[in-house]
């Protein structure tokens, strides 16, 4: 019996995130009625949506295994807030049209930097990450040293309503479309054969650096997703706002059962992470907890996740 | 070597048809240095197709290399490699051996063991984006070559639930699925059950029949004597000769592995083995199982004792030397003797406090701090008697350098120099100096000799004798079987992951040993 409840919950790493986050959504409802209340579902969306993005960003890079870790989401998702509120609106290529596919080739692009950087140039990802990390923080502060409030645009819709439905699920539902895609084709069946052991990859003729390097590039433009995402949400351009999302994102990655050293997880884990401690801080919050209790809440859940997550996948190895 | 290719291609284009499709491999003149060893020096070999060519040696004799040249992992100093008579300078990565139809099956159990079964039987098949085969596709293929080794019921399971056996399987159906026009098996049927070997090589003989040439390595004498068309022995990085199938015996083929040709080096072994060796014990293995399906090991070493660990490469006998260090054994366990009293090592640090000393065969990852002095590598494991109220003193451990510097003949410049000034040779003596300072009741070595020059082999040589005369029992681990033969007063063998053998000095003889490496019995 044990045994069967374990394979099952083997087979979906997220078993836990999405036990947790059905039970905080009961107990969010039971502590503030008006929490489902369809008219506030849309903001409510849209305060996730960054976040969650964040999260699924950050995940490729766990995913690919070798110490992969993307410390760059956030502030690129910054940077990403910055360019597209001071540098696109009010100028011929802020329409969506021209800004989307600009700034999602931005992110990419600079996500595979990461990845040439860790692949080909054998940098630690930790450190190449932390090093894009700066430049970016760097830069987002040079740009808007002050938050600067954005004119009225079309970002604003996607952290209320597109039409009838709520714009986070756009936002939310295209990196998830995007993967559902990629699990088609080849590309994450290798990620996680990289990840969870290259040696076996490479030996088998995956081209290890080329996943890798598309696992960075993957990330990147997520966090440009976020990014715009961010900017529905916030309505300016804020150098100090990504804070925020730094370590929160790499919580949600974990909480979700992606396996933080390769070859197990996915985007839909990481986003019900997110969805946990995003529900688990708002009923915090409407209980009228202090900041100090959330965060504290918050170490105490990605703790047991962890734990449990360690106790499914750590079995003894079999001596060779 | 510089190969004109297109020069290489008209050559080609004159050759007869015939010879092309006959020879499916052809190494001419193969060369590999890593650094001071030169593993290969010139190996020649041609596989025919539809022949099971085996490939024989003992360690060191270059098979892994060359394996890992042909899979594309190591890239050749010199030779030529012909493929489908196609000459090629070298082979990339595994990819581009896959590329040229080379598939390699490797002893090591190489799956990715979060991932299901299918997902490690395809991998490295498709493109970083482009799947080659639709999903019906890729599960009926899949079926086809993993039913004729094992029974796995659901192909959707994670590698990490199936037996090592079956673990192993994959790993062959992972090459079966690619239709290979070379197959490489290197030691690939160590860890595979009765059946499922027997169901492989009903295979080899299919893929034979079909054209495919496969290239078989092995330890087990009646496994290539089963299979194998053609043998191909190769001793220190060359061929030594290929003979055909029932042309020879496996006498011969050990004859053929050692080298007739025996010229002992001068090795010094102290003493008289009955007057130095006391009939107490030093340490003491009880029912040590190396894997939970092996026959548990009994070890007695006595003080003054010199006793050799051996085997091919990966058989137990590095596993046995780290569990006499202390680490835990799969179970039983392994009791010291300390003033007549006998306490069961718990950890290596228990070990190394009740005097069991070891020397790692790693030296960068295990024994050597690259940022730090001489000296301070030296005073690593004695720092505790420098010390004088909180403080660490110098003179002392640098008169204790002296002695041992003296005693190994350590070619040091300032002794606060950083270790890495010094050659490997003398790095390795520096950390034998640091355990012997400590007094050691065991001394445990793993392959301390590996790449260091003759004369600082001497110098360990000597200095091993002189502590097993003062009473110090000393296990080496060696993979060079002239220094197991001329320095010890017993060799335990070790053949999958349990003592094949325990062989005493009068014993020891060059093609004793080494035949019972292969599980072959010389009495």
């Amino acid at each position: 019996m044990t045994q069967r409840v374990l394979s099952i919950a083997r087979q979906r790493p997220a078993g836990f995130a999405v036990v947790l986050a059905i039970a905080l959504i009961i107990a969010n409802i039971a502590a503030q009625p008006t929490f489902a209340d369809p008219s506030q579902i849309p903001p409510t969306l849209g305060t996730l949506a960054p976040f969650a993005i964040a999260g699924m960003a950050s995940t490729p890079a766990f995913l690919a295994g070798g110490g992969g870790i993307d410390l760059s989401i956030a502030p690129l998702m910054g940077f990403v807030n910055i360019i597209l509120v001071t540098q696109l609106f009010g100028t011929s290529l802020g329409k969506p049209e021209f800004a989307i596919p600009i700034l999602l080739a931005m992110g990419a692009a600079i996500g595979a930097i990461n990845g040439v950087m860790i692949a080909r140039l054998r940098y630690p990802p930790v450190i190449a990450t932390l090093g894009t990390f700066f430049v970016l923080s760097g830069v987002d502060l040079d740009l808007v040293p002050d938050p600067v409030t954005a004119s009225n645009n079309w970002t604003n819709s996607l952290a209320g309503s597109v039409g009838p439905i709520p714009g986070a699920l756009l936002t939310v539902g295209i990196p998830l479309l995007l993967w559902l895609g990629l699990r088609r084709t080849a590309f994450v069946e290798s990620l996680l054969a990289v990840g969870d052991h290259d040696a076996t990859a490479f030996s088998a003729g995956v081209k290890v650096n080329s996943v890798r390097i598309t696992a960075y590039t993957l990330g990147g433009l997520l966090a440009a997703v976020g990014g715009i995402a961010l900017t529905g949400l916030i309505q300016s351009a804020d150098a100090s706002v990504f804070n925020d999302y730094i370590l929160v994102a790499l919580a949600a990655v974990a909480l979700g059962g992606t396996n933080l050293a390769g070859g197990r997880g996915g985007l839909f884990a990481s986003m019900t992470g997110a969805v946990c401690i995003f529900l688990l801080e708002n009923l915090l919050t409407s209980l009228h907890a202090s900041a100090y209790a959330i965060q504290f809440a918050y170490g105490a859940v990605l703790l047991v996740a962890v734990l449990f997550g360690a106790k499914l996948f750590n079995r003894p190895a079999v001596a060779a | 070597m510089g190969e004109d290719t297109a020069g290489a291609r008209g050559l080609l284009g004159g050759r007869p048809a015939v010879a092309a499709s006959s020879t499916v491999l052809e190494v001419q003149g193969l060369a590999k240095a890593f650094g001071p060893t030169q593993a290969l020096r010139d190996c020649s070999l041609e596989l025919r197709a539809g022949e099971v060519h085996a490939l024989m040696g003992e360690n060191g004799s270059g098979k892994s290399t060359l394996v890992k040249i042909l899979s594309g992992v190591h890239r050749p100093d010199a030779g030529e490699i012909t493929i489908g008579g196609e000459q090629l300078r070298h082979l990339t990565s595994p990819r581009d051996s896959a590329a040229v139809g080379v598939f390699t099956v490797f002893q090591e159990i190489l799956v990715a063991a979060q991932q299901s079964v299918l997902a490690n039987i395809w991998m490295g098949s498709d493109g970083v984006l482009r799947r080659r085969l639709s999903p019906s596709e890729r599960v009926s293929r899949a079926r086809e070559s993993l039913d004729r080794l094992i029974t796995v019921r659901d192909l959707d399971q994670a590698a990490d639930r199936l037996t090592l056996s079956d673990r192993q399987a994959v790993c062959i159906a992972r090459v079966l699925v690619r239709a290979p026009r070379i197959l490489i098996l290197d030691e690939a049927t160590s860890a595979l059950d009765v059946a499922t070997r027997d169901n492989l090589f009903t295979i080899l003989r299919d893929l034979c029949a079909e054209g495919v040439g496969v290239l078989f390595i092995s330890h087990r004498m009646d496994e290539v004597e089963e299979i194998a068309d053609r043998v191909t022995v190769l001793r220190s990085g060359e061929t030594v000769a290929t003979r055909e199938r029932g042309e020879a015996t496996p006498r011969e083929l050990v004859a053929l592995m050692t080298g007739s040709e025996h010229a002992p080096e001068a090795m010094h072994q102290a003493g008289n083995a009955e007057t130095r060796v006391r009939s107490t014990i030093a340490l003491r293995a009880a029912a040590v199982r190396l894997r939970e399906d092996r026959a548990p090991i009994d070890v007695e070493i006595h003080p003054g004792e010199l006793i050799g660990l051996a085997g091919l490469e990966g058989h137990g006998q590095d596993q046995f030397l780290r569990v006499l260090a202390g680490a835990r054994p799969v179970s039983g366990g392994v009791f010291c003797t300390v003033h007549e009293a006998e306490h069961q090592l718990r950890s290596a640090g228990d070990a190394r406090a009740r005097g069991v000393a070891y020397v790692p065969r790693d030296r960068r990852r295990e024994s050597i701090f690259e940022s730090r002095s001489i000296l301070e590598n030296f005073q690593l494991a004695t720092v505790h008697v420098d010390r004088r109220r909180r403080m660490v003193r110098r003179a002392p451990a640098l008169a204790r350098f002296e002695h041992y510097a003296e005693v190994l003949r350590i070619r040091a410049g300032h002794r606060s120099n950083p270790v890495t000034s010094l050659s490997g040779g003398n790095q390795q003596k520096v950390v034998i100096a640091r355990w012997l300072a400590m007094k050691p009741r065991v001394l445990l070595l793993n392959d301390p000799t590996r790449g260091v020059d003759a004369g600082t082999k001497r110098d360990i040589y000597r200095v091993l004798s002189e502590a097993a005369a003062d009473g110090v029992a000393v296990v080496m681990l060696s993979t060079e079987v002239i220094e197991l033969i001329e320095l010890m007063d017993r060799v335990l063998v070790f053949r999958e992951d349990q003592l094949f053998a325990d062989l005493p000095r009068a014993q020891l003889t060059r093609n004793r040993l080494v035949a019972s490496y292969f599980g072959h019995d010389e009495s």
